[in-house]
């Protein structure tokens, strides 16, 4: 068997990658594929804190490649999810403990065991991203609809298209639009960004709190059934896995009036 | 803002046409500004040398032709991620 390798990045930081990485994930795990998340961001970890999983960590990719573990001694089983697993990044070590080449072969072995392999990858453009990037055969961007997100993408994009033969596919999600600014003409719409990018898109993310309340919780919104973020994400997992699902309706809780008399007399629980 | 203002985003709403109805709205500024320093990025072209190589194409032609200098338009347009350099000289007659 050889699963697909997808990493996911963005150039920019705080965009994003992490959560994104997280969901989708998640998501993918729950369409019954088996899915391995790899914390590339060696030196920063926090994919493992997103996933709830932070205590169950022993030991770490640098562990894996420089041999004093196997690889599946690393291997962190989710406790919801039993067909996902984490791969931490060290903690304590930086982005020159690994190199290209044992991302490579890292992945490669990886993708022998999984469906999916997806890589979170750290921000900027330096040996971090090139090591993420290295045993990748697709690409997910991550970016805001802000003009500086807007502008790393931009830059990632050009890095991904030299390497055409490596990664073939490359798609965008936009994440944390707000619809109520872009209904205003206060920001980019998808539309703008598609526009300027000339990129295929991927899925659409809401902005919404619900993210902060499931990182606090270490339970990734996708796993659960009520929020729209989450619904976001499912929804790109589907489409990784080829099915054909439109985005979903951004105006629908901003513009419903009844929302607002809900969300009004009981500003906690409303989730409509 | 009153409860019936934030049940019904009446002030954003018409700030919203308010904005719809301009030029001037975040959001085409945005636009407007992201594609030209995505050209420029992708060029990796100073926007500044632009102007030196207007300068220069405008002394070069205006050795064969009278130039209107008022109207002589000078741009980079984005095609699907490439880029191309339109310009556009009004002649009024040539020098020969």
């Amino acid at each position: 068997m050889s699963g697909r390798v997808i990493v996911i990045t963005s150039g920019k930081g705080g965009v994003g990658k992490t959560t994104a990485s997280a969901n989708i994930g998640v998501a993918l795990a729950n369409t019954g594929a088996s899915v391995a998340l790899v914390d590339m961001d060696i030196g920063l970890r926090n994919l493992d804190i997103l996933m709830g999983l932070e205590n169950r960590v022993v030991y770490n990719l640098v562990d894996v490649i420089e041999g004093r573990c196997k690889l599946r001694q690393a291997l962190v089983k989710d406790k919801r999810v039993p067909n996902l697993s984490l791969l931490p990044a060290a903690q304590t070590r930086d982005k020159t403990a690994v190199n290209a080449e044992q991302m490579k072969t890292l992945c490669e072995e990886l993708s022998t065991l999984f469906d999916f392999v997806v890589v979170d990858s750290p921000a900027g453009i330096e040996s971090g991203f090139q090591n993420a990037i290295a045993g990748a055969h697709e690409a997910i961007v991550i970016c805001t609809p802000e003009m500086s997100a807007v502008r790393d993408a931009d830059r990632i994009i050009g890095l991904l298209e030299a390497c055409k033969d490596q990664i073939t596919e490359y798609r965008l999600v936009i994440n944390r639009i707000r619809p109520h600014m872009v209904k205003n003409a206060d920001m980019m719409s998808v539309d703008d960004v598609l526009e300027i990018l000339s990129v295929k898109l991927l899925g659409v993310v809401p902005e919404d709190e619900e993210i902060i309340t499931s990182t606090n919780r270490g339970e990734p919104v996708s796993g659960t059934d009520n929020t729209r973020s989450g619904l976001a994400f499912r929804n790109i997992a589907r489409r990784l896995r080829g099915d054909d699902v439109p985005l979903m309706d951004l105006d629908l809780p901003t513009t419903g009036w009844m929302n607002r008399i809900v969300k009004f007399f009981a500003p906690n629980t409303a989730r409509v | 803002m009153s409860l019936f203002n934030w049940l019904f985003r009446v002030d954003d709403a018409a700030s919203g046409i308010a904005n719809r109805n301009t030029k001037n709205s975040a959001q085409v500024t945005a636009k407007d500004r992201m594609r030209n320093m995505l050209t420029h990025d992708r060029l990796e072209l100073p926007a500044g040398r632009l102007q030196i190589l207007e300068e220069e194409l405008i002394a070069v032609v205006s050795r064969y032709f009278d130039l209107d200098k008022e109207t002589t338009h000078f741009d980079l347009q984005q095609f699907d991620r490439k880029a191309a350099l339109i310009a556009n000289f009004r002649l009024i007659r040539s020098k020969c």
